[in-house]
């Protein structure tokens, strides 16, 4: 499948702005089961200093710094990229939770996609014993981590309410958690956390989610916006699994165009930035994810 | 009583606890060889003498106004440095093996920080769990590089150890992130050494500074010369140890910055200084790694640099230390450091840490769930991670059922969150408490820094040392500190703490100050000298009001309103003098009343510690002390005289020691600037709030001269009595009068003449044609003619000056000091 992205963010902050150094991570990488065929960014006004480089989890980040005195910042991304969509890996041939949990804690390996990075507390995600009493009765003892996670993310689904008025991009997940609403990033935080009380590793991916369903499917909530979903690591064969708790899907069909990878929103945030300004400021995003009709 | 007896009675009730080391004393209660000669020069003083010694060196502490600052109480605030007086001894033999060992795990941890930041290869083909090392808060991602070998790491590093009860030395804890602690240990040998200089020299004790001096070498080698120079990045004066961050700075030469002062552009990092940006290469850190890029790391910081990751990994700027050295600090890491030795430095620790399991492997897990009742289980990281349940260490024995029960659990979760480790009885040192010797327990840190000539270790440190036995002695939980002596075998070199001479390049150019520094020094100058007119004010009031009918004096109503409009006591029609010039000296709720002014001043002050000579800040606090002090908030009006008189005093012997011992460079300009601005203002305001042209009163003519401090000059010049034209002369236009306008005009031009020029084109601060304009005008007013209305001009002048010196020095969100004109 072939998606042309399309996303446009723009800042209007209340006075000039003199001087701002930016992180951007809007650009995707070519990975496993993913091939970015064009690429490409627009920065208006033109940044005085613009550097590319890979963060520590792969993703391409931007560093940008605008020296001239500017009062808005619009950054348009657009990429073709091609999604190869393999058959979805069976739940119940996953190795029991906990032998999962074990090669986790015990992996010697400190590479960028190893499970030891994904099953600590982070900026955004505590671990926290509501999120352990909340899992727990899904993982009996044995069953098979992907099932489990599945559970987990049909559970979530059922409780919590799509919200975007309930929470902003600072809600803490266990408010977020407490109030039972909220948007994919919080859907996105309450699932990983309680993986991780349990001692399992889970990732933050953030993406895309194709703007127009398929005739006859439901339209995803999040297709207008930057989405974000969960990664499971599974053990050595299996790897890591994707799972959408806000849609209760699995991430892996071909709706989903991952983005970046990280602990949670503060490693994988679209637009981190540094302002001299004290003003106020709003900001608008416009996603369009379309599939091209193959040659 | 003979020598010998003496000695035996001053340790005759000294008994060290059952089954615990005595430094001091060996089982069978005898006096160590190592001791022997301290023990009886203490009794030879008596306890009287010694008492004396001991206050002379608290007083030395307070007088160089060492602080710490206790985090978990607020409203205490600052709190004066708890020196235990009597030092540790540590015999030449137990020093070797000491120095030894930690010069072994500085290099070890360098190599195990090394390889973490460039990826991690020889620590997982040891197979080391990688999650021991994710595991850590402080395990920075961005800065890991594995295209390129990582820079050093570990610049300065420090170990907390302690002795066992079989006399064998055991690391506790691993300082890797911005150890602190070494200026204290200054501090402590400094305050003890003055109040016991003959008792001091009697011994061969190791000098501490070629330690510093080698650090200070080091940290310069890494600087070009036309440079910022050497930076201490602080988190600033909330900081439990910001009194250390200024000390330092300023023993060792460092300039002491936050994070605001600093800005990075193209990838490398600026000083925003008064003459633009100049670049620092150099990086002594003291705030949390984490804590150090909002951009990059902790978004939620306020104290760090946008951008600083991006400059360290170009090269462009060395830390000390390494943005990711807080790494080191794990407690989870303790367990492995033996086993790593061996393959990656190619040694064997001859200093063990204490025994530590981390739960994050099966094996060790089980062994310390085995044996659960007799551990203390701890955090596995420096900072508590959020594990369930919060807090530790826990010391199993304290906990009840139920408490080990959800520990259990825990572990059995999420081991990795959790170390187990071995109870040590710490060794005991005597601590002199109510005129006697007691045991106490002590952890001992000692610090190491890494050179181009390999590593050296400060021969000393100091002791923590509390009435608790736990591994966790701490400031915050009030212990004290003690100074710590390595006797040597041989006579020491008698080095001085004060630098060489050999060592110091002879410098005159005008050194680099930070914009936000010049901005407290200026303000810090304005603040004395206003509450200094304000006492001058409520003085002249004072005097007039203690007459029995206050009312119809002359002048009286004139002070009250000044005071009033000076923001230095509340509109209140009915309110009669007296009570405003009470409220004006010691009400702190205004803005504009004395001690409001003296604790804006001291605010401005505290930033600029390094800055700010010690006997002006002494002063300062001794004024402050003094407005603040329930004598003086409680005084009767009739008081009211005595009192801003002595306030009066003690101001001055701040300007005193402010101008006199304050290096004439830029900072010195700005204190200079801020004080004849403020006084010029304060000039123009008696003459128009006092001279009249027509039907003023000559009483308040006298009152002018008296505020302006000129009435003998005057009655010398004009001996038939006040009129207004030859006050308006004496008072804004004799140059000769030192309190005059022009004077401060005169002197105001000199000092922005000598100010930095602009960059990028090198042009003068606009600051300098207002300086002139005003100069001029007033120059050529006739006295005769002086309206207020020009007064008010001449007023507007010098506040239109003050903010183009702000504009032009101080403005430290503006980046473009450099760069801005010319895109």
């Amino acid at each position: 499948m072939i998606y042309d992205i399309r996303q446009t963010t723009s800042y209007a902050y209340g006075s000039f702005v003199p001087f701002a150094a930016h992180v951007l991570r809007l650009m995707p990488l070519s990975n496993a089961g993913l091939d970015v065929l064009e690429c490409d960014m627009i920065i208006d006004p033109k940044p005085s200093e613009y550097a590319v480089t890979r963060d520590f989890f792969g993703n391409a980040t931007t560093h940008v710094t605008l020296k001239a005195p500017h009062n808005r910042l619009v950054v348009e991304s657009r990429s073709v990229v091609q999604l190869a969509v393999g058959p979805l890996i069976d739940p119940l041939t996953t190795p029991p939770w906990e032998a999962v949990r074990g090669a986790a804690h015990a992996t010697p390996s400190l590479a960028p996609r190893s499970p030891a990075h994904q099953i600590f507390a982070s900026k955004h995600v505590p671990i926290d014993a509501a999120f352990l009493d909340y899992a727990a009765p899904l993982f009996a003892p044995g069953r098979p981590i992907l099932a489990a996670a599945i559970d987990l993310m049909t559970q979530i689904h059922t409780d919590f309410r799509y919200d975007p008025a309930a929470t902003d991009v600072m809600t803490p997940a266990r408010d977020a958690f407490a109030f039972r609403r909220g948007v994919c990033q919080d859907f996105a935080h309450i699932m990983i956390g309680c993986l991780r009380s349990l001692g399992l590793a889970a990732a933050y991916v953030s993406g895309y989610l194709r703007t127009h369903p398929l005739p006859g499917m439901p339209r995803l909530e999040g297709a207008d916006a930057m989405h974000a979903w969960v990664s499971v690591w599974c053990g050595e064969r299996a790897g890591w699994q994707d799972l959408d708790p806000t849609n209760a899907i699995r991430a892996g069909g071909g709706d989903h165009v991952p983005l970046a990878f990280g602990r949670d929103y503060s490693d994988v945030s679209p637009i981190d930035g540094v302002i001299f300004d004290s003003g106020r400021h709003s900001v608008s995003v416009a996603v369009d994810v379309t599939e091209r009709a193959e040659a | 009583m003979s020598e010998a007896g003496a000695s035996e009675a001053l340790i005759a009730g000294y008994r060290p606890l059952p089954g615990v080391y005595d430094e001091m004393v060996d089982a069978a209660g005898r006096v160590r060889p190592h001791w022997t000669a301290f023990v009886d020069r203490l009794a030879a003083e008596g306890q009287a003498s010694l008492a004396q010694r001991f206050n002379a060196a608290d007083r030395y502490l307070k007088d160089s106004g060492v602080y710490y600052r206790v985090y978990d109480d607020p409203t205490a605030g600052e709190r004066q440095w708890p020196l235990s007086h009597v030092p540790l001894l540590i015999s030449p033999q137990d020093w070797a093996a000491i120095e030894a060992g930690v010069i072994q795990r500085a290099k070890l941890i360098e190599a195990v920080l090394k390889d973490v930041y460039s990826g991690g290869r020889q620590l997982s083909a040891l197979g080391l769990p990688a999650s021991l090392i994710a595991g850590s808060p402080d395990f920075l991602r961005p800065l890991v590089q594995t295209d390129q070998p990582s820079p050093r790491q570990l610049h300065l590093y420090a170990v907390d150890i302690g002795r066992s009860p079989n006399g064998q030395w055991w690391v506790l804890r691993d300082r890797t992130q911005a150890p602190s602690g070494a200026g204290f240990a200054l501090e402590n040998r400094i305050a003890l050494s003055r109040a016991m200089a003959d008792v001091f020299r009697g011994f061969d004790v190791e000098r501490l500074a070629p330690f510093f001096d080698a650090l200070r070498v080091e940290l310069a080698s890494h600087r070009e010369t036309d440079d910022a120079g050497v930076c201490l990045l602080t988190p600033g004066p909330l900081n439990e140890t910001y009194f250390e961050h200024a000390y330092l700075a300023r023993y060792l030469g460092l300039r002491l910055v936050e994070g605001i002062d600093l800005l990075v552009l193209g990838g490398s990092v600026y000083l925003r200084t008064v003459g633009g940006l100049r670049k620092v290469r150099v990086l002594l850190r003291r705030i949390d790694g984490d804590f150090a890029d909002p951009l990059e790391l902790n978004g939620r910081s306020r104290l760090g640099i946008p951008g600083l990751v991006q400059a360290a990994l170009r090269g462009n700027v060395t830390l000390a230390n390494g943005l990711g050295s807080g790494l080191a600090e794990a407690r989870a890491l303790l367990g492995f450091l033996p086993t790593l030795a061996e393959p990656l430095i190619n040694e064997r620790l001859t200093l063990p840490n204490v025994a530590t399991w981390w739960c994050g492997q099966p094996a060790a897990r089980e062994a310390v769930l085995e044996s659960l009742g007799q551990r203390v289980i701890a955090p596995a990281y420096s900072r508590v991670a959020g594990g369930i349940p919060q807090g530790g260490p826990w010391v199993m024995p304290d906990l009840d059922g139920s408490q080990r029960e959800t520990l259990r659990a825990a572990i059995e979760r999420r081991g990795v969150d959790f170390v187990g480790q071995e109870m040590l009885k710490l060794s005991t040192m005597p601590v002199w408490v109510d005129g006697r010797l007691e045991p106490q327990p002590f952890t001992f840190r000692v610090f190491v820094a890494a050179t181009a000539d390999g590593y050296k270790v400060m021969p000393g440190g100091f002791a923590l040392v509390g009435p608790h036995d736990l591994g966790a002695v701490s400031m915050q939980r009030g212990a004290r500190s003690a100074d710590v002596w390595v006797l040597s075998d041989g006579p020491v070199q008698q080095t001085t703490l004060i630098p060489s001479e050999t060592q110091i390049v002879v410098r005159r150019a005008a050194g680099v100050l930070p914009s936000r520094a010049a901005d407290n020094l200026f303000w810090l100058a304005r603040y004395i000298e206003r509450a200094e007119e304000t006492l001058r004010l409520v003085r002249a009031l004072a005097v007039r009001v203690s007459a029995e009918r206050s009312e119809g004096l002359p002048g009286v109503g004139g002070i009250a309103e000044l005071l009033v409009r000076w923001g230095a006591a509340p509109t209140d029609p009915h309110a009669n003098p007296a009570l405003i010039g009470l409220t004006a000296l010691a009400r702190s709720q205004f803005d504009g009343a004395v001690p409001a002014l003296v604790a804006a001043a001291r605010r401005a002050a505290s930033v600029t510690r390094d800055r700010f000579p010690a006997d002006a800040w002494r002063a300062l606090e001794d004024l402050n002390a003094f407005l603040l002090s329930p004598e003086t908030r409680e005084i009767a009006e009739v008081a009211v005289l005595e009192k801003a008189s002595t306030a009066i005093r003690l101001i001055a012997a701040v300007t005193g020691f402010q101008l006199e011992t304050m290096n004439r460079q830029a900072g010195w300009r700005f204190v200079k600037l801020g004080l004849r601005i403020e006084r010029a203002l304060a000039t123009c305001r008696f003459a128009r709030q006092f001279a009249r042209a027509q039907g003023g009163s000559r009483d308040e003519l006298d009152l002018l001269l008296e505020l302006n401090d000129c009435h003998i000059t005057y009655r010398s010049r004009y001996p038939l009595g006040a009129a207004f034209a030859p006050v308006m002369d004496l008072v804004l236009l004799d140059e000769s009068n030192p309190r005059s306008l022009l004077f401060q005009l005169s002197r105001l031009k000199g000092h922005v003449l000598a100010l930095p020029l602009l960059p990028p084109t090198n042009r003068p601060s606009p600051a300098l044609a207002v300086a002139d304009r005003l100069h001029a005008i007033v120059s050529v007013l006739d006295p005769v003619k002086i309206r207020h209305d020009d007064i008010l001009g001449i007023e507007n002048g010098l506040m239109q000056l003050s903010d183009e010196i702000s504009m032009s020095y101080f403005r430290v969100r503006d980046p473009f000091a450099t760069e801005g004109e010319a895109s």
